[in-house]
């Protein structure tokens, strides 16, 4: 499935178009993010037919959510992706997080942090559901291990030599954040302003 | 793709799944005596979709699958998913359908063989899984084998009034090479 509009301070999470595929196809054959491990790599690099292929079976696909995600000061480009698949489809109370791209030539801007926020809201805030789970961070991608412990995620777990890259490898962290814990941490944090009371007539 | 015939001890094999053993592996899936550490107990059972998955278990190329047998019965599957060609890792399960077996070390035997063709076939150098902590049977097993606990997720799942957390395990092929490590950060 594509994910719908979720508007965030700097970053907005909206539905995925076709022109999004050139930045796909660019990020998965920069190896500045290909770098991060499972969680920057969707897709090997591709013909423009098999991305396409690829395109159309996300949307068929209910058991994942793919997001792009635009910064107000962008064009017409996404400045990153994220992807999540309800974990134990189709009775799913759990939310893992697939994929989590910025544009390399745009990080530093704030713009990871801010779409982590806007899309934790829409798990917890607008979905309800009970938990968020990352199991997929390598042990030196202090970037993504920043921004989910601000957001409150616990690690819970410490995968030893899980990822190959640059010829050495490299451990895993695993996350998990309950509904409990966004609501303790980020209460103020809501999709719409509360409702008054409404009697029945 | 599917695995070959690894004949272990006390009875028990390995064996090339069939599409009668899926149908079967399925059925298993949806009876409470099996799942009180499984999924849902809801499973798409018509005939195409039955044919459908086992051919997609065929032709993967990143799952072995193996049916189980106990002195020459099917007893239950079990196989390695997700494997990462790159970092020689996989993902491990197992799903022993007949309860009236429970006990009998059929478990035991099947991680063992399965876990030494990760290494001596496949060149793997890391199996992981994720078993619920209150399958003392099937940690034991996989402890038995040489897995060890890299993690412990709370209140993984929520079952008859109770939470389960969930374990995570990990075990290394003795071939796995030293000095080509990236430490971890300090911090994040």
């Amino acid at each position: 499935m594509f994910g719908g509009t979720v508007r965030g301070k700097t970053t907005t999470l909206r539905v995925p178009r076709d022109t999004d595929l050139d930045a796909h196809r660019r990020w998965a054959a920069d190896m500045r993010v290909r770098r991060a491990g499972p969680i920057g790599r969707w897709h090997e690099p591709a013909a423009s037919e098999t991305w396409k292929e690829g395109w159309t079976e996300q949307a068929k696909d209910k058991t994942s959510v793919l997001w792009s995600i635009d910064a107000g000061d962008a064009r017409d480009q996404p400045v990153g992706y994220i992807r999540i698949r309800f974990e134990g489809a189709p009775h799913s109370d759990k939310v893992l997080l697939d994929q989590f791209v910025i544009d390399p030539d745009r990080s530093g801007l704030g713009y990871g942090w801010d779409a982590a926020l806007t899309l934790h809201r829409w798990i917890f805030d607008y979905m309800h559901l009970r938990m968020a789970v990352v199991d997929r961070i390598a042990a030196d991608d202090v970037g993504r291990q920043r921004i989910l412990e601000k957001l409150g995620h616990e690690r819970f777990g410490h995968g030893h030599r899980v990822y190959y890259r640059d010829g050495a490898y490299v451990d895993q962290y695993l996350y998990q954040m309950e509904l409990e814990a966004w609501d303790d941490r980020w209460s103020g944090e809501r999709e719409y302003p509360p409702l008054g009371d409404e009697k029945a007539v | 793709m599917f695995g070959p015939r690894l004949d272990g001890t006390n009875g028990v094999s390995l064996r090339t799944p069939t599409l009668e053993d899926h149908k079967t592996f399925v059925h298993w899936t949806l009876e409470p005596e099996a799942t009180r550490f499984w999924g849902g107990r809801i499973a798409d059972i018509r005939d195409e979709a039955f044919a459908e998955r086992h051919t997609k278990d065929a032709e993967s190329q990143n799952s072995v699958t193996w049916s189980i047998a106990f002195e020459n019965e099917t007893v239950g599957f079990t196989g390695l998913f997700d494997i990462d060609w790159v970092s020689r890792d996989a993902e491990s399960g197992i799903f022993i359908g007949r309860h009236d077996l429970y006990g009998r070390g059929i478990a035991s035997e099947t991680i063992r063989l399965r876990t030494a063709f990760a290494w001596r076939e496949l060149g793997l150098l890391r199996v992981h899984n994720w078993i619920s902590l209150r399958n003392r049977g099937s940690r034991r097993a996989n402890e038995k084998a040489g897995y060890r606990q890299m993690g412990l997720m709370k209140r993984y799942a929520f079952r008859s009034g109770q939470w389960y957390d969930d374990w995570q395990g990990e075990v290394f092929s003795p071939d796995i090479p030293a000095g080509t490590f990236v430490p971890p950060s300090t911090g994040g």
